[in-house]
């Protein structure tokens, strides 16, 4: 009689296991709703300083480093969605639940760490996007309007924000994973925001960067959370480039899934040998 | 029998204490006595935080170079631009680096010499005050010293040099005078961010959660002072000279040091700001704490 | 004049009373409606310096809310209060270098610092001299056993070790009137009884001690006076002896007889018309249940061994804690007392 069960449960958990932690986390997202808001609140009055400064400068007519206003207003939109996607301090509740040992409990549980972890942020993306859209509607009616996507690049574009996800929490998830080795979680979020902040092109586009920085930026994932699908968007990737970058995201987004794994295999050895 | 004893008589009114100088619960002290104790105490509290935070948090390397990190990215958006445009709004790039430079500065010293204050909420949800109440020190400086936050080292140098680099591109004549006033108008800056930063926190008196929600909000709007005023519209501008005075950190002492703008006088206000500043704040936890006193925990 | 001084103190709670959520919230913009709780009502007090008073009363009974209307932690709705001739809420200061206090469930000790350093910045506020600091702090060690506390971190201590270390902060500054509020919740009886020990020393020091508690054995240990409160008034306010003499006067003597007969129980009840005789659980054990002022117990002892061997023999005195809950159950009417 027991062999069965103990087989049956060695099969992977079902998908309804994830989905209701995917439900937990956005429900307790909208219960708290406030400290929510307020996550998201950097990245917006960071969204209003840059709309400001580059109002001024490009308002008039003019280019800077190949942007007119219109592009740029749809570029800081892109850039403050893909940010605000998986933002919401996952690795400081993990940071937090390594730090008082509360791990161990989410050890016990039939579920794949990492898998359910992606679960929770994902319930919470869809709460995010729904923001993103109000934030991206609010922009158009009062800063005026924004570049459309260009001439046949719609749906490169909407392909580069497939493997958006995945990537994103796996920087997030990195930087909890980081939490094993060190008690101080708030650096490695600090850390983390403004990595990712440089590299990916949030704040400013790779292409206005100094060569060196840019070519950093190239050999690192995140220049592909923001930069791809902005320039898939704008159009300043075409054709065979467009593919390469596409490419290369996948890659990224697969990679560092299986980077996660092993490292979270080494985490977890640390954790049940030397203790928390 | 009566259980209670027999009625009491009515007090008489309390006379004024201060009768007999040798009462040990009077210390007999002059005003400069009693602000070196003040200032001595307050440094031996953060002292004492200080040597807890570099020991528990071990990795606090991480935490300053993390900050560091931050300002500098922030630099590199600045250096981006100006790489590509003469000017800002009218505003020459050291001239945008001197104003980035105070925000960064101002956070720094917050973080490092007044962390305390964002622990607040969380005192007054969990009635933490009473014990501060019985002690012969202010309450709101045993609040603030209560914390010791290290990115705000990483702010301090970051800001510091920047400043450094700022003030030396900038085209000002140098007198003294201006230095002199250049130090008022810094000191007024710094003492305007704190206040804010107290007042805004001294709200969790009124509101029930162990969390400073609203001080955070208002903290990152702070954010927006970075970069001069004038790339706002009229209703931001007005929000943060008017509403909340984050732009007499940064812009306006800027720009009265700069000579740069036409609003380059309001700078000199700065000093009356701080002072107002300073007043609301010290009048918000007052009027908090007694509200504790008359509600307890 | 007392060293403390209560005049018809009076603290009234004013909660709003909202409904729930946001409808809630807003329609209380509107209509305002509150709910007052009247923690204490009109109290009378006077303690002598040097006095021990407990004060004892159920959950709710407005302890805790007296003591910090009494440090000045918060203010009367109405009434007086003077403690050494100050007002504590307004003269704050002043009035924090006369008290010492432990509110047994919080600590005072900075909860990232070892316990040295607390006692430390302790010292550095209440301006002691360095030889003062080190004399008190081993006055304390003596009976606190503090040395293994010292380096500790707050966060990391027991809670009897934490307790120790809160009375050693409380007592650093050596106050004249000290205020425990539940010092003794929690705790073992090891650490119990050298809390007892602390505070007994502090009364030989002429300190006066106000101790809130709902462990009666404190109370019987260091205090003469016993303040009981319920529903914010004082019901009783007199010696602990006259508690107990007024209604703690049964005993209940234990006798196990050599004859296991169970006819000795009419024969005693006979020769003690004044008690009650009952059979206790034991074959040969009796209960014999009286007043200790109508019926000595030397009698008793002697009439039991004029008539029989006795074997073993014990005497139950119902403790205070009996004659409270007796009260809180209102069951005794202490307006009654003869």
């Amino acid at each position: 009689m027991t062999g069965t069960t103990v087989a049956a449960a060695a099969v992977r958990p079902p998908l309804r296991a994830y989905r209701a932690y995917a439900r937990i986390s956005a429900r307790t997202v909208l219960t708290y709703r406030l400290n929510f808001a307020l996550g998201l609140f950097g990245l917006l009055f960071q969204l209003l300083a840059l709309l400001s400064i580059w109002g001024v400068l490009l308002r008039a007519g003019n280019t800077v480093g190949g942007f007119s206003w219109p592009q740029m207003k749809a570029y800081l939109l892109i850039a403050y969605g893909t940010n605000a996607i998986a933002s919401s301090f996952g690795d400081m509740r993990m940071g937090f639940r390594i730090r008082e040992g509360l791990v161990a409990i989410d050890l016990t549980k039939p579920v794949d760490f990492q898998r359910a972890r992606f679960a929770e942020t994902s319930g919470v993306a869809v709460v995010e996007l729904a923001t993103t859209a109000g934030i991206c509607a609010l922009v158009v009616g009062l800063a005026g309007p924004v570049s459309g996507p260009a001439p046949g690049q719609t749906g490169l574009f909407l392909l580069s924000l497939l493997p958006l996800l995945p990537l994103k929490f796996c920087t997030v998830y990195l930087a909890g994973l980081a939490c094993f080795w060190t008690q101080n979680t708030f650096g490695v979020s600090l850390t983390r925001v403004a990595v990712t902040n440089l590299f990916s092109g949030a704040l400013v586009p790779l292409a206005l960067l100094p060569g060196w920085l840019q070519a950093t930026a190239g050999v690192l994932p995140f220049a592909s959370i923001t930069a791809t699908p902005a320039a898939l968007y704008l159009g300043t990737a075409t054709g065979t480039e467009a593919l390469r970058l596409l490419a290369v995201q996948l890659a990224w987004a697969v990679g560092l899934w299986f980077g996660c794994r092993l490292i979270w295999r080494v985490a977890v050895r640390k954790l049940t040998v030397h203790g928390g | 029998m009566s259980v209670t004893g027999p009625p009491k008589t009515p007090l008489e009114p309390a006379r004024e204490p201060r009768t007999d100088p040798s009462d040990p619960r009077f210390p007999q002290r002059s005003w400069a006595q009693r602000l070196r104790r003040t200032v001595r105490l307050y440094r031996r509290g953060l002292g004492a935080h200080l040597r807890a935070v570099l020991e528990y948090e071990a990795d606090f390397w991480l935490l300053v170079g993390a900050a560091v990190l931050t300002q500098l990215v922030g630099l590199v958006f600045l250096g981006a631009i100006f790489s590509r445009v003469p000017h800002l709004a009218g505003w020459q790039f050291p001239e945008v680096v001197l104003i980035f430079a105070m925000v960064v500065i101002a956070e720094g010293i917050g973080s490092l010499l007044f962390e305390g204050t964002w622990r607040l909420a969380w005192k007054v949800n969990q009635g933490e005050l009473d014990y501060l109440l019985l002690r012969p020190y202010p309450v709101v400086l045993q609040v603030m010293h209560a914390d010791v936050g290290l990115n705000g080292l990483g702010n301090l140098v970051t800001g510091g040099a920047l400043l450094g680099w700022a003030l030396w591109r900038v085209d000002v004549d140098w007198t003294l005078a201006r230095v002199l006033l250049g130090l008022v108008l810094f000191v007024s800056a710094i003492t305007i961010k704190v206040s804010i930063s107290l007042a805004t926190n001294a709200t969790s008196f009124w509101t029930f959660s162990p969390f400073s929600i609203f001080a955070f909000a208002m903290h990152q709007v702070g954010d927006l002072a970075r970069y001069p005023l004038n790339v706002y519209t009229l209703g931001i501008r007005a929000a943060l000279t008017g509403l909340v005075p984050f732009a007499f950190i940064s812009y306006f002492p800027a720009g009265a040091l700069l000579g740069h703008g036409q609003y380059a006088w309001v700078g000199w206000l700065t000093p009356l700001v701080a002072a107002y500043c300073l007043g609301v704040a010290w009048l918000v936890f007052r009027t908090g704490l007694r509200r504790y006193e008359g509600a307890g925990a | 004049m007392a060293q403390i001084e209560v005049r018809g103190l009076t603290k009234v709670f004013r909660r709003p009373e909202k409904d729930p959520g946001l409808v809630g919230a807003l329609k209380h913009l509107v209509t305002r409606r509150f709910r007052d709780t009247v923690a204490v009502r009109g109290l009378d007090l006077d303690i002598e310096a040097g006095e021990a008073v407990a004060y004892v009363g159920p959950n709710g009974a407005g302890k805790s809310t007296t003591v910090k209307l009494l440090c000045g932690i918060l203010v009367p709705t109405s009434g007086q209060v003077r403690v050494g001739g100050l007002v504590p809420h307004r003269d704050r200061v002043a009035n924090a270098r006369q008290i010492g206090v432990l509110f047994g469930q919080r600590s005072q000790l900075w909860w990232d610092l070892p316990v040295r350093e607390s006692l430390g910045l302790l010292r550095d506020i209440y301006d002691l001299s360095p030889q003062d600091y080190r004399d008190q702090l081993e006055r304390l060690d003596q009976v606190l056993e503090l040395g293994d506390l010292l380096p500790v971190v707050a966060r990391k201590l027991s809670l009897g070790q934490r307790m120790r270390a809160d009375l050693a902060a409380a007592l650093l500054h050596r106050p004249r009137i000290v205020y425990l509020d539940e010092p003794t919740i929690g705790l073992d009886i090891a650490v119990k009884d050298r809390v007892r020990q602390l505070l007994r020393g502090l009364r030989a020091d002429g300190t006066t001690l106000i101790l809130t508690t709902h462990d009666l054995g404190d109370i019987e240990d260091v205090c003469q006076r016993i303040v009981i409160i319920d529903g914010g008034r004082a019901l009783y306010d007199g010696p602990l002896q006259g508690v107990k003499d007024t209604f703690a006067r049964e005993r209940r003597m234990h006798v196990q007889l050599a004859d296991s007969g169970p006819e000795h129980a009419g024969v005693l009840a006979q020769l003690l018309p004044e008690a009650t005789v009952l059979a206790g659980e034991q074959p040969g054990e009796f209960v014999i249940q009286f007043d200790r002022f109508t019926l000595p117990a030397g009698r008793v002892i002697a009439a039991v061994t004029r008539h029989t061997e006795v074997v073993d023999l014990r005497i139950d005195e119902p403790g205070i804690e009996d004659v409270i809950r007796r009260v809180y159950s209102g069951e005794l009417s202490l307006a009654d007392a003869p």
